[in-house]
Protein backbone atom coordinates (compact mmCIF):
# COMPACT_ATOMS: atom_id res chain seq x y z
CA UNK A 1 0.00 0.00 0.00
CA UNK A 2 1.57 3.45 -0.40
CA UNK A 3 -0.22 6.93 -0.42
CA UNK A 4 -0.07 10.10 -2.89
CA UNK A 5 0.44 13.13 -1.03
CA UNK A 6 0.78 15.92 -3.55
CA UNK A 7 -1.25 19.41 -4.23
CA UNK A 8 -2.61 18.56 -7.82
CA UNK A 9 -3.51 16.09 -9.96
CA UNK A 10 -3.52 16.92 -13.75
CA UNK A 11 -3.86 15.25 -16.89
CA UNK A 12 -0.70 14.95 -19.20
CA UNK A 13 -1.17 18.29 -20.55
CA UNK A 14 -1.71 20.12 -17.32
CA UNK A 15 -5.26 20.40 -17.60
CA UNK A 16 -8.59 18.97 -15.85
CA UNK A 17 -9.40 15.86 -17.44
CA UNK A 18 -7.48 13.44 -15.48
CA UNK A 19 -9.57 10.63 -14.32
CA UNK A 20 -9.55 8.31 -11.57
CA UNK A 21 -11.15 4.67 -12.88
CA UNK A 22 -12.81 5.98 -15.46
CA UNK A 23 -13.95 9.24 -13.33
CA UNK A 24 -13.09 12.89 -13.99
CA UNK A 25 -13.87 14.51 -10.71
CA UNK A 26 -14.50 18.34 -10.99
CA UNK A 27 -16.42 20.98 -8.75
CA UNK A 28 -19.64 20.15 -10.58
CA UNK A 29 -19.75 16.57 -10.54
CA UNK A 30 -19.19 15.30 -7.05
CA UNK A 31 -21.58 14.29 -4.32
CA UNK A 32 -24.22 16.92 -4.15
CA UNK A 33 -23.95 18.32 -7.41
CA UNK A 34 -27.66 17.26 -8.54
CA UNK A 35 -29.95 20.17 -7.86
CA UNK A 36 -33.29 18.11 -7.85
CA UNK A 37 -34.06 16.55 -4.74
CA UNK A 38 -35.83 12.90 -4.62
CA UNK A 39 -34.93 12.73 -8.55
CA UNK A 40 -35.03 8.71 -8.04
CA UNK A 41 -38.64 9.32 -6.80
CA UNK A 42 -37.90 7.30 -3.66
CA UNK A 43 -39.40 9.48 -1.21
CA UNK A 44 -43.72 9.62 -1.15
CA UNK A 45 -44.38 10.99 2.39
CA UNK A 46 -48.02 11.81 1.11
CA UNK A 47 -49.16 8.94 -0.26
CA UNK A 48 -47.59 5.73 0.56
CA UNK A 49 -47.37 4.92 -3.10
CA UNK A 50 -50.90 5.54 -3.65
CA UNK A 51 -52.42 6.89 -6.72
CA UNK A 52 -53.14 10.49 -7.21
CA UNK A 53 -55.54 12.18 -9.98
CA UNK A 54 -54.21 15.16 -10.84
CA UNK A 55 -56.31 18.09 -11.14
CA UNK A 56 -56.13 22.28 -11.24
CA UNK A 57 -55.23 22.16 -7.85
CA UNK A 58 -51.59 21.00 -7.40
CA UNK A 59 -51.12 17.55 -6.07
CA UNK A 60 -48.49 15.61 -5.58
CA UNK A 61 -47.75 12.06 -5.89
CA UNK A 62 -43.88 10.76 -4.68
CA UNK A 63 -42.63 14.19 -2.70
CA UNK A 64 -41.64 17.46 -4.62
CA UNK A 65 -42.46 16.54 -8.20
CA UNK A 66 -45.88 18.37 -8.75
CA UNK A 67 -48.67 17.20 -11.33
CA UNK A 68 -50.32 20.46 -12.78
CA UNK A 69 -53.28 20.46 -14.90
CA UNK A 70 -55.56 22.64 -16.75
CA UNK A 71 -58.16 20.84 -16.09
CA UNK A 72 -59.48 18.19 -13.85
CA UNK A 73 -59.13 14.49 -13.85
CA UNK A 74 -57.08 13.57 -17.03
CA UNK A 75 -54.18 11.54 -15.88
CA UNK A 76 -53.20 9.62 -12.58
CA UNK A 77 -50.03 9.84 -10.90
CA UNK A 78 -48.08 7.00 -8.69
CA UNK A 79 -45.25 6.19 -7.50
CA UNK A 80 -43.94 2.57 -9.27
CA UNK A 81 -47.38 3.39 -11.72
CA UNK A 82 -47.64 0.03 -13.29
CA UNK A 83 -44.94 -1.99 -11.40
CA UNK A 84 -42.45 -2.47 -14.48
CA UNK A 85 -38.73 -2.95 -13.69
CA UNK A 86 -37.00 0.43 -12.94
CA UNK A 87 -34.10 1.04 -14.90
CA UNK A 88 -31.14 -0.25 -13.38
CA UNK A 89 -29.69 0.93 -10.34
CA UNK A 90 -32.86 2.34 -9.44
CA UNK A 91 -35.81 1.18 -7.02
CA UNK A 92 -38.40 3.74 -7.89
CA UNK A 93 -39.83 5.73 -10.50
CA UNK A 94 -42.98 7.79 -11.05
CA UNK A 95 -45.32 6.94 -13.20
CA UNK A 96 -48.27 8.80 -14.91
CA UNK A 97 -50.96 7.29 -16.92
CA UNK A 98 -53.74 9.03 -19.26
CA UNK A 99 -57.17 8.41 -17.82
CA UNK A 100 -58.39 9.99 -21.40
CA UNK A 101 -58.14 10.83 -25.05
CA UNK A 102 -57.98 14.20 -24.19
CA UNK A 103 -57.87 17.35 -26.79
CA UNK A 104 -55.45 19.90 -26.31
CA UNK A 105 -57.04 23.38 -25.82
CA UNK A 106 -54.51 26.09 -26.90
CA UNK A 107 -54.08 27.17 -23.25
CA UNK A 108 -54.25 23.41 -22.04
CA UNK A 109 -51.28 22.08 -19.57
CA UNK A 110 -50.51 18.71 -18.36
CA UNK A 111 -47.63 18.64 -16.45
CA UNK A 112 -44.55 17.17 -13.95
CA UNK A 113 -42.86 19.85 -12.88
CA UNK A 114 -40.01 20.12 -9.92
CA UNK A 115 -39.05 23.89 -8.48
CA UNK A 116 -35.87 24.39 -7.50
CA UNK A 117 -35.61 26.51 -4.69
CA UNK A 118 -33.45 29.84 -5.38
CA UNK A 119 -31.15 29.38 -2.30
CA UNK A 120 -30.13 26.33 -4.08
CA UNK A 121 -29.46 27.66 -7.60
CA UNK A 122 -27.73 31.04 -6.79
CA UNK A 123 -24.30 29.77 -7.84
CA UNK A 124 -25.91 29.06 -11.63
CA UNK A 125 -26.12 33.26 -11.43
CA UNK A 126 -29.22 33.03 -14.17
CA UNK A 127 -30.34 36.78 -15.05
CA UNK A 128 -26.65 37.87 -15.05
CA UNK A 129 -24.30 37.94 -17.80
CA UNK A 130 -22.46 34.75 -15.57
CA UNK A 131 -25.13 32.66 -16.28
CA UNK A 132 -23.60 29.05 -15.92
CA UNK A 133 -25.07 26.01 -18.29
CA UNK A 134 -26.57 23.16 -16.77
CA UNK A 135 -27.35 19.60 -17.93
CA UNK A 136 -31.11 18.07 -17.41
CA UNK A 137 -30.92 14.30 -17.41
CA UNK A 138 -33.07 11.70 -16.69
CA UNK A 139 -34.66 8.29 -17.43
CA UNK A 140 -37.77 8.14 -19.06
CA UNK A 141 -40.25 5.47 -20.60
CA UNK A 142 -43.89 5.74 -22.50
CA UNK A 143 -46.10 3.61 -24.14
CA UNK A 144 -45.80 6.14 -26.88
CA UNK A 145 -42.85 7.16 -29.09
CA UNK A 146 -41.91 10.12 -30.68
CA UNK A 147 -40.71 14.04 -29.68
CA UNK A 148 -41.61 14.84 -26.18
CA UNK A 149 -41.03 18.11 -24.30
CA UNK A 150 -40.56 20.07 -21.64
CA UNK A 151 -39.80 23.21 -20.53
CA UNK A 152 -37.70 25.77 -17.86
CA UNK A 153 -39.08 28.59 -16.34
CA UNK A 154 -38.19 31.05 -14.18
CA UNK A 155 -40.32 31.74 -10.73
CA UNK A 156 -42.79 34.20 -13.02
CA UNK A 157 -42.54 31.94 -15.91
CA UNK A 158 -42.00 34.76 -18.46
CA UNK A 159 -38.30 33.23 -19.28
CA UNK A 160 -38.89 29.83 -20.82
CA UNK A 161 -36.50 27.41 -22.48
CA UNK A 162 -38.56 24.39 -23.99
CA UNK A 163 -36.88 21.13 -24.75
CA UNK A 164 -37.38 18.10 -26.77
CA UNK A 165 -36.10 14.32 -26.28
CA UNK A 166 -36.61 11.42 -28.41
CA UNK A 167 -38.09 8.44 -27.40
CA UNK A 168 -37.88 5.90 -30.17
CA UNK A 169 -38.88 2.47 -28.51
CA UNK A 170 -41.83 2.40 -26.53
CA UNK A 171 -41.97 0.96 -23.04
CA UNK A 172 -38.22 0.78 -22.79
CA UNK A 173 -36.14 3.21 -20.49
CA UNK A 174 -34.15 5.37 -22.51
CA UNK A 175 -31.50 7.64 -20.89
CA UNK A 176 -32.00 11.95 -21.74
CA UNK A 177 -29.40 14.73 -21.47
CA UNK A 178 -30.68 18.14 -22.41
CA UNK A 179 -27.75 20.82 -21.92
CA UNK A 180 -29.14 24.17 -21.37
CA UNK A 181 -27.09 27.28 -21.74
CA UNK A 182 -27.55 29.86 -18.79
CA UNK A 183 -30.06 32.45 -19.12
CA UNK A 184 -28.49 35.60 -18.95
CA UNK A 185 -31.97 37.68 -18.86
CA UNK A 186 -34.95 37.95 -16.39
CA UNK A 187 -35.49 37.65 -13.24
CA UNK A 188 -34.48 34.30 -11.39
CA UNK A 189 -34.69 34.55 -7.82
CA UNK A 190 -31.88 33.33 -5.02
CA UNK A 191 -34.23 33.56 -2.03
CA UNK A 192 -36.20 30.62 -0.19
CA UNK A 193 -38.55 31.18 -3.28
CA UNK A 194 -38.96 29.65 -6.48
CA UNK A 195 -35.32 29.44 -8.08
CA UNK A 196 -35.95 27.03 -11.35
CA UNK A 197 -38.78 25.62 -12.53
CA UNK A 198 -38.34 22.24 -14.56
CA UNK A 199 -41.26 20.78 -16.00
CA UNK A 200 -41.53 18.01 -18.58
CA UNK A 201 -44.98 17.62 -20.40
CA UNK A 202 -47.75 15.23 -20.78
CA UNK A 203 -49.47 17.59 -23.59
CA UNK A 204 -49.81 21.38 -23.78
CA UNK A 205 -51.67 23.69 -26.00
CA UNK A 206 -50.33 25.36 -28.90
CA UNK A 207 -49.93 29.17 -26.85
CA UNK A 208 -48.18 27.52 -24.06
CA UNK A 209 -45.78 25.68 -26.44
CA UNK A 210 -42.74 27.31 -28.19
CA UNK A 211 -39.37 26.95 -30.29
CA UNK A 212 -37.07 24.17 -28.00
CA UNK A 213 -33.57 24.74 -27.90
CA UNK A 214 -33.69 29.06 -27.01
CA UNK A 215 -34.61 31.57 -24.28
CA UNK A 216 -38.10 32.98 -24.92
CA UNK A 217 -39.71 35.84 -22.46
CA UNK A 218 -43.14 34.03 -23.04
CA UNK A 219 -44.51 31.37 -21.04
CA UNK A 220 -44.01 28.09 -22.72
CA UNK A 221 -44.30 24.69 -21.02
CA UNK A 222 -43.35 22.41 -23.72
CA UNK A 223 -41.60 22.45 -26.97
CA UNK A 224 -43.92 23.00 -30.54
CA UNK A 225 -45.27 19.70 -31.86
CA UNK A 226 -44.37 17.48 -28.90
CA UNK A 227 -46.42 14.08 -28.19
CA UNK A 228 -49.83 14.63 -26.35
CA UNK A 229 -49.50 11.74 -23.64
CA UNK A 230 -52.91 12.58 -22.23
CA UNK A 231 -54.62 12.58 -26.15
CA UNK A 232 -54.29 8.89 -25.63
CA UNK A 233 -56.31 6.90 -23.19
CA UNK A 234 -54.33 4.74 -20.92
CA UNK A 235 -51.12 5.89 -22.27
CA UNK A 236 -48.02 5.86 -19.77
CA UNK A 237 -44.59 7.60 -19.18
CA UNK A 238 -42.39 6.97 -16.31
CA UNK A 239 -39.63 9.15 -15.40
CA UNK A 240 -36.37 8.55 -12.67
CA UNK A 241 -33.48 9.32 -12.09
CA UNK A 242 -33.48 13.29 -12.48
CA UNK A 243 -30.61 15.11 -12.46
CA UNK A 244 -29.91 18.86 -13.11
CA UNK A 245 -26.50 19.84 -12.61
CA UNK A 246 -24.04 22.74 -13.56
CA UNK A 247 -22.02 22.29 -16.58
CA UNK A 248 -22.45 20.93 -20.06
CA UNK A 249 -22.11 17.25 -19.35
CA UNK A 250 -24.72 14.29 -18.09
CA UNK A 251 -22.37 12.92 -15.00
CA UNK A 252 -23.87 9.74 -13.13
CA UNK A 253 -26.81 10.30 -11.31
CA UNK A 254 -26.02 11.54 -7.53
CA UNK A 255 -26.73 9.02 -5.12
CA UNK A 256 -27.76 10.67 -1.56
CA UNK A 257 -28.44 7.74 1.46
CA UNK A 258 -32.18 7.73 1.88
CA UNK A 259 -31.91 9.98 5.19
CA UNK A 260 -30.49 12.63 3.59
CA UNK A 261 -32.67 13.02 0.94
CA UNK A 262 -35.95 12.75 3.22
CA UNK A 263 -34.45 15.27 5.29
CA UNK A 264 -34.13 17.52 1.96
CA UNK A 265 -37.85 16.57 1.06
CA UNK A 266 -39.03 17.68 5.10
CA UNK A 267 -37.79 21.19 4.20
CA UNK A 268 -41.26 21.31 2.24
CA UNK A 269 -43.39 18.33 3.37
CA UNK A 270 -43.53 16.44 6.62
CA UNK A 271 -45.30 14.38 8.35
CA UNK A 272 -46.62 15.03 11.97
CA UNK A 273 -43.69 13.03 14.33
CA UNK A 274 -44.83 10.80 17.37
CA UNK A 275 -44.34 11.81 20.75
CA UNK A 276 -45.36 15.29 21.02
CA UNK A 277 -47.06 15.88 24.23
CA UNK A 278 -49.90 18.34 25.26
CA UNK A 279 -52.78 18.52 27.68
CA UNK A 280 -56.32 17.74 27.42
CA UNK A 281 -57.71 21.52 28.05
CA UNK A 282 -61.30 20.50 27.57
CA UNK A 283 -63.04 16.73 27.23
CA UNK A 284 -62.58 17.73 23.47
CA UNK A 285 -59.41 19.14 22.54
CA UNK A 286 -55.79 18.45 23.48
CA UNK A 287 -53.36 21.28 23.24
CA UNK A 288 -50.09 20.15 22.10
CA UNK A 289 -46.57 21.43 20.90
CA UNK A 290 -44.88 19.75 17.98
CA UNK A 291 -41.16 20.68 17.00
CA UNK A 292 -39.85 20.16 13.47
CA UNK A 293 -37.10 17.81 12.67
CA UNK A 294 -35.98 19.74 10.03
CA UNK A 295 -36.72 23.93 9.75
CA UNK A 296 -38.97 24.25 6.62
CA UNK A 297 -38.91 26.73 4.36
CA UNK A 298 -41.45 28.75 5.58
CA UNK A 299 -44.32 29.04 8.05
CA UNK A 300 -45.91 25.81 7.15
CA UNK A 301 -50.03 25.36 6.18
CA UNK A 302 -51.45 22.48 8.69
CA UNK A 303 -53.55 19.90 6.79
CA UNK A 304 -55.38 17.32 9.10
CA UNK A 305 -54.64 14.21 7.10
CA UNK A 306 -55.87 11.15 8.83
CA UNK A 307 -57.13 10.59 12.33
CA UNK A 308 -54.73 9.76 15.06
CA UNK A 309 -54.38 8.69 18.10
CA UNK A 310 -53.00 9.84 21.52
CA UNK A 311 -53.07 8.87 25.17
CA UNK A 312 -54.99 10.22 27.70
CA UNK A 313 -52.90 9.63 30.91
CA UNK A 314 -56.43 10.20 32.76
CA UNK A 315 -58.15 7.25 31.17
CA UNK A 316 -57.18 5.88 28.18
CA UNK A 317 -56.52 6.26 24.42
CA UNK A 318 -57.95 8.72 22.25
CA UNK A 319 -58.48 9.44 18.38
CA UNK A 320 -57.84 12.50 17.20
CA UNK A 321 -60.20 13.84 14.36
CA UNK A 322 -59.24 16.87 13.82
CA UNK A 323 -56.15 19.32 13.70
CA UNK A 324 -55.88 23.17 13.66
CA UNK A 325 -53.07 25.80 14.41
CA UNK A 326 -53.34 26.96 18.29
CA UNK A 327 -54.21 30.89 17.12
CA UNK A 328 -50.92 32.33 15.37
CA UNK A 329 -48.84 29.68 17.03
CA UNK A 330 -46.47 28.55 14.33
CA UNK A 331 -43.14 28.92 12.68
CA UNK A 332 -40.77 27.46 10.41
CA UNK A 333 -39.06 25.12 13.53
CA UNK A 334 -42.68 24.19 15.10
CA UNK A 335 -46.01 24.61 16.27
CA UNK A 336 -48.74 25.22 18.87
CA UNK A 337 -51.60 22.88 17.92
CA UNK A 338 -55.03 21.83 18.91
CA UNK A 339 -56.45 18.40 18.06
CA UNK A 340 -60.08 17.77 18.59
CA UNK A 341 -61.70 14.15 20.47
CA UNK A 342 -64.24 13.30 22.64
CA UNK A 343 -64.63 11.69 25.66
CA UNK A 344 -61.03 13.24 27.07
CA UNK A 345 -59.82 13.81 30.81
CA UNK A 346 -59.83 17.77 31.14
CA UNK A 347 -56.57 18.82 32.66
CA UNK A 348 -54.98 15.04 31.59
CA UNK A 349 -52.02 14.80 29.86
CA UNK A 350 -51.99 13.96 26.16
CA UNK A 351 -49.05 12.06 24.18
CA UNK A 352 -49.45 11.67 20.20
CA UNK A 353 -48.28 8.60 19.57
CA UNK A 354 -49.53 8.50 15.90
CA UNK A 355 -49.66 11.34 13.74
CA UNK A 356 -52.43 12.34 10.67
CA UNK A 357 -51.02 15.80 10.38
CA UNK A 358 -49.14 17.21 7.10
CA UNK A 359 -46.94 20.34 7.06
CA UNK A 360 -46.63 21.64 3.65
CA UNK A 361 -44.20 24.89 2.71
CA UNK A 362 -44.15 23.39 -1.16
CA UNK A 363 -42.60 26.08 -2.96
CA UNK B 1 -63.37 30.29 0.24
CA UNK B 2 -62.18 31.29 3.51
CA UNK B 3 -62.79 31.44 6.99
CA UNK B 4 -60.84 33.47 9.52
CA UNK B 5 -59.50 32.09 12.83
CA UNK B 6 -60.14 33.56 16.35
CA UNK B 7 -57.60 33.20 18.62
CA UNK B 8 -59.28 31.36 21.40
CA UNK B 9 -56.68 32.71 24.37
CA UNK B 10 -56.76 36.04 23.40
CA UNK B 11 -59.69 36.45 21.35
CA UNK B 12 -58.13 38.41 18.73
CA UNK B 13 -58.46 37.44 15.01
CA UNK B 14 -55.21 34.94 14.29
CA UNK B 15 -52.81 35.22 11.80
CA UNK B 16 -53.84 32.16 10.15
CA UNK B 17 -56.95 31.64 7.64
CA UNK B 18 -58.47 28.56 7.32
CA UNK B 19 -59.45 27.24 3.33
CA UNK B 20 -62.42 25.26 3.92
CA UNK B 21 -62.59 23.08 1.27
CA UNK B 22 -60.01 20.71 2.99
CA UNK B 23 -59.71 22.57 6.67
CA UNK B 24 -56.12 23.52 6.04
CA UNK B 25 -54.70 26.24 8.20
CA UNK B 26 -52.79 28.92 6.26
CA UNK B 27 -50.28 30.78 8.19
CA UNK B 28 -49.94 34.49 7.15
CA UNK B 29 -46.32 33.72 5.76
CA UNK B 30 -45.61 35.64 2.01
CA UNK B 31 -43.48 32.91 1.35
CA UNK B 32 -46.14 30.01 1.71
CA UNK B 33 -47.68 29.62 -1.52
CA UNK B 34 -50.90 28.75 0.06
CA UNK B 35 -51.26 32.45 1.66
CA UNK B 36 -49.90 33.43 -1.82
CA UNK B 37 -52.99 31.95 -3.20
CA UNK B 38 -55.52 33.09 -0.72
CA UNK B 39 -54.40 36.51 -1.45
CA UNK B 40 -54.89 36.27 -5.26
CA UNK B 41 -57.81 34.13 -4.48
CA UNK B 42 -59.86 37.00 -2.54
CA UNK B 43 -58.27 39.90 -4.69
CA UNK B 44 -59.99 37.81 -7.91
CA UNK B 45 -63.60 38.30 -5.50
CA UNK B 46 -63.65 34.78 -3.70
CA UNK B 47 -65.37 34.91 -0.40
CA UNK B 48 -64.01 35.50 2.77
CA UNK B 49 -66.00 34.36 6.07
CA UNK B 50 -65.53 35.50 9.92
CA UNK B 51 -64.58 33.47 12.58
CA UNK B 52 -68.32 33.00 13.19
CA UNK B 53 -68.97 31.54 9.65
CA UNK B 54 -70.79 35.08 8.70
CA UNK B 55 -69.63 35.69 4.69
CA UNK B 56 -67.88 39.53 4.72
CA UNK B 57 -68.80 41.90 2.70
CA UNK B 58 -66.52 43.19 0.19
CA UNK B 59 -65.85 46.20 1.56
CA UNK B 60 -64.90 44.18 5.02
CA UNK B 61 -63.01 41.46 3.31
CA UNK B 62 -60.88 44.25 1.52
CA UNK B 63 -60.12 45.77 4.58
CA UNK B 64 -59.09 42.67 6.06
CA UNK B 65 -56.79 42.09 3.11
CA UNK B 66 -55.15 45.60 3.25
CA UNK B 67 -53.72 44.88 6.75
CA UNK B 68 -51.71 41.56 5.72
CA UNK B 69 -48.70 41.33 5.53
Amino acid sequence: MSTIAVNTITDASGGTTATINGYTPTVSNMAGRNRIINGDMRIDQRNAGASVTAGTSNTYAVDRFINQASVDSKFTVQQNAGSVTPPAGFANYLGATSSAATSLGASDYYLIRHFIEGLNCSDLAWGTADAKTVTLSFLVRSSLTGTFGGAINNSAANRSYPFTYSISSANTWTQISVTIPGDTSGTWLTTNGVGIRVGFSLGTGSTLSGTAGSWSGSTYFSATGATSVVGTNGATFYITGVQLEKGSTATSFDYRPYGTELQLCQRYYQVGSSGAVGKFTSTTNLGYGIVFPIPMRSTPTVSHTANYSAVDLGVADVTITNTTINGSRISTTGAALNGTTTGATSGAIGIVFSNGTGFSSEL
Amino acid sequence: MYKQVKDLITGSIANVIVRISDGASIPFDPANTDYQAFKQDIAEGKPLQDADGNEMTAEAAQEFMRNLP
